[in-house]
């Protein structure tokens, strides 16, 4: 008897196939060693998982390449966590200027390390250690020194000019990889006599600041949006066909089959037959040219003399 | 026989064939087709041809070919002496198709069955005596599924031979005999284990090979070499239920994505809609998905932010 296959979920596994750069695993200049840390993600605004290099000087996101039916062939043993999991370098920027936007609203300077504080993330803090963060703050927030303390205040006119600058490089990386940007599916091998249009240059904007967008919150996307001088894109409304217009008549229009029917909430889908797992797998097979078996039971037929 | 050929890598498949006869290069010849190991859960299949001149048809009746199973191993290989002996007007040639080959043809994702393979062979060992340059004009067969299909399949890919497909042609035939002969000695000789190196350099000797269709005995051995994650040797043919339903109960379950699944649960997977809801008048866009849907260049690169490791 065939036992049923069943998916197991993954379970807690020891290892895990990571690509990284080497500046996240180089002991040798700082002291501690590099380590994973759940922060809020900008985004999603919930927990995200990120790395904290040797010292806590470069911030990394970790990103998992995930697809159905894989699996590893680790030196000599098998794992069956396919993922490969990405360290990639992150601006810590993007994950300060929420606390910043938040305590923005009251419109006050204020020391970074009284802003970035979260109860929930408490390791946020250490965002403000990375070589980065305090040398870059001035692109999104206005700075005063008062008897040698900086004060901060986040400024949303910065913050746009400083996104906008990343919107532009992001689309000078993806012409250098030649990402296909589009709406239609382009052919990689199909080389195309008309130069580039204008247009391409706006999906080469449109998608660079989707890109972004994985890393601001809404509001910020949107208003990017406007300053990238984009408008909004409305999806095209389903058009409803026109209603047909109905012979006039006195007795009461009853349709000669109706569909509509199955699709009372009473109407339940019938389970589909069950089979067993043999019976499956057999009828997966390519049975062209085989007698059945039944055939074979059958009383002998005389044989055409030929 | 000298099966050196096969035993260096037994991975593909691989044809032996014999000098062939300049008296089938001038005179029409008959050839029988005729094979060895189709049932077997282990070892290789053999496909044989034989093929003599048809004036001299009568003669290998002499050499008293009869039906191949009513022989013994011992009077099989004196047979194939003979045959060998006879080398100044009969050819032969075979084609060893290794368990792994059918393996492989039988669990592809466009499945390729048994029958299939089993002529395509065929036709390819016609086609490489009619390219040495023998004069073929009749063709026996011992039948590979339904006659008639096989016989116009076989007349149609061979136009002006005249082309006999009968059950038990091994019988009626001194070409076919000739050819089974052939087939079944080299299928003993490379079954029997005789040195039969596994690429997974696991070398097993196992004394006289079990009977033709999965026993006890060959379920036995099964159990006893079965890897949890790899199942068997490459001598096992993974495509036969006897050693799918071993793996399916005793080794490490393993999805492919042309597995098949129920057929909701799939169609919930690929999201696929359900014909009905066509019927439905429609609610206007209700499928707005309240979750963060990430950009399409990590969607499309199947890329994802974790929370936890």
């Amino acid at each position: 008897m065939a036992t049923k296959k069943k998916r197991t979920s993954n379970v807690d596994n020891d290892s895990w196939v990571v690509i990284a750069p080497d500046s996240a695993i180089d002991t040798h200049k700082h002291d501690g060693d590099p380590v994973f840390v759940r922060l809020r993600n900008p985004s999603t605004d919930a927990a995200s998982l990120y790395m904290l290099g040797c010292g806590d000087v470069m911030l990394y996101e970790v990103k998992a390449f995930e697809d159905d039916f894989h699996s590893w062939f680790v030196g000599q043993a098998v794992q069956r966590d396919g993922r490969l999991i990405f360290v990639t370098p992150l601006d810590p920027l993007f994950l300060i200027l929420p606390y910043l936007i938040k305590s923005g609203k009251e419109g006050k300077f204020q020391r970074v390390d009284q802003v970035v504080k979260d109860e929930e993330f408490p390791a946020c803090s250490r965002l403000l250690s990375c070589a980065r963060t305090l040398a870059s703050l001035h692109h999104i927030a206005e700075e005063k020194e008062v008897e040698s303390q900086m004060y901060h205040r986040y400024s949303q006119e910065k913050t746009m000019n400083w996104l906008k600058k990343k919107v532009e490089r992001t689309v000078i990386a993806l012409k250098k990889k030649n990402v296909s940007v589009g709406e239609g599916v382009k052919s990689s091998t199909y080389v195309r006599v008309k130069s580039e249009t204008d247009n391409q240059e706006e999906d080469f904007i449109r998608y660079s600041h989707g890109l972004i967008s994985e890393y601001i919150t809404e509001d910020l996307s949107k208003a990017l949006l406007t300053h990238l001088g984009l408008p909004e894109l409305t999806s095209p409304k389903e058009t409803e066909p026109p209603s047909k217009k109905r012979k006039l008549s006195d007795k009461p229009v009853e349709a000669g089959e109706d569909y509509t029917k199955f699709n009372s909430a009473d109407f339940a889908r019938k389970p589909p037959k069950k089979m067993t797992a043999a019976q499956k797998s057999l009828a997966k097979v390519d049975k062209t040219g085989m007698k059945p078996m039944s055939s074979f039971f059958s009383p002998k037929v005389k044989a055409e003399k030929k | 026989m000298d099966l050196s050929p096969f035993e260096d890598d037994n991975s593909v498949s691989c044809r032996l064939v014999s000098e062939i006869p300049e008296v089938c290069k001038t005179e029409d010849c008959c050839l029988g087709i005729d094979e060895a190991g189709r049932g077997p859960v282990l070892g290789p299949m053999v496909y044989g041809i034989c093929f003599c001149p048809l004036s001299r048809k009568e003669e290998l009746k002499d050499l008293k070919v009869a039906d191949s199973k009513t022989l013994t191993e011992a009077e099989r290989e004196n047979l194939f002496e003979k045959l060998d002996e006879a080398k100044s007007y009969v050819g032969w040639a075979l084609q060893i198709l290794s368990p792994n080959t059918i393996s492989t043809c039988m669990l592809r994702r466009t499945k390729y069955n048994l029958n299939a393979l089993s002529h395509d062979t065929a036709i390819d060992l016609v086609q490489y005596a009619l390219d040495s340059g023998v004069q073929l004009k009749e063709i026996y067969v011992d039948t590979v599924g339904p006659a008639d299909k096989y016989e116009h399949k076989l007349s149609q890919r061979f136009p002006g031979i005249q082309v006999t497909v009968r059950p038990k042609a091994d019988s009626l035939f001194p070409v076919v005999s000739a050819a089974s002969i052939c087939a079944k000695v080299s299928d003993q000789s490379s079954a029997g284990f005789k040195s039969f190196l596994f690429l997974n350099s696991l070398a097993i000797r196992v004394v006289p090979l079990f009977s033709l269709f999965p026993d006890p005995k060959t379920k036995a051995w099964l159990l006893k070499y079965l890897d949890p994650v790899f199942g068997y040797p490459q001598f096992v043919r993974f495509s036969w239920s006897t050693a799918q339903t071993l793996m399916d109960s005793k080794a490490v379950n393993v999805h492919w994505d042309d597995d098949e699944e129920d057929g909701e649960k799939a169609a919930q997977r690929q999201s696929n809609k359900s014909m009905l809801s066509y019927f439905s008048v429609s609610a206007g866009g209700n499928d707005q998905n309240a979750t963060h849907q990430a950009h399409r260049f990590f969607t499309e690169r199947r890329l994802k932010s974790l929370n936890t490791l």
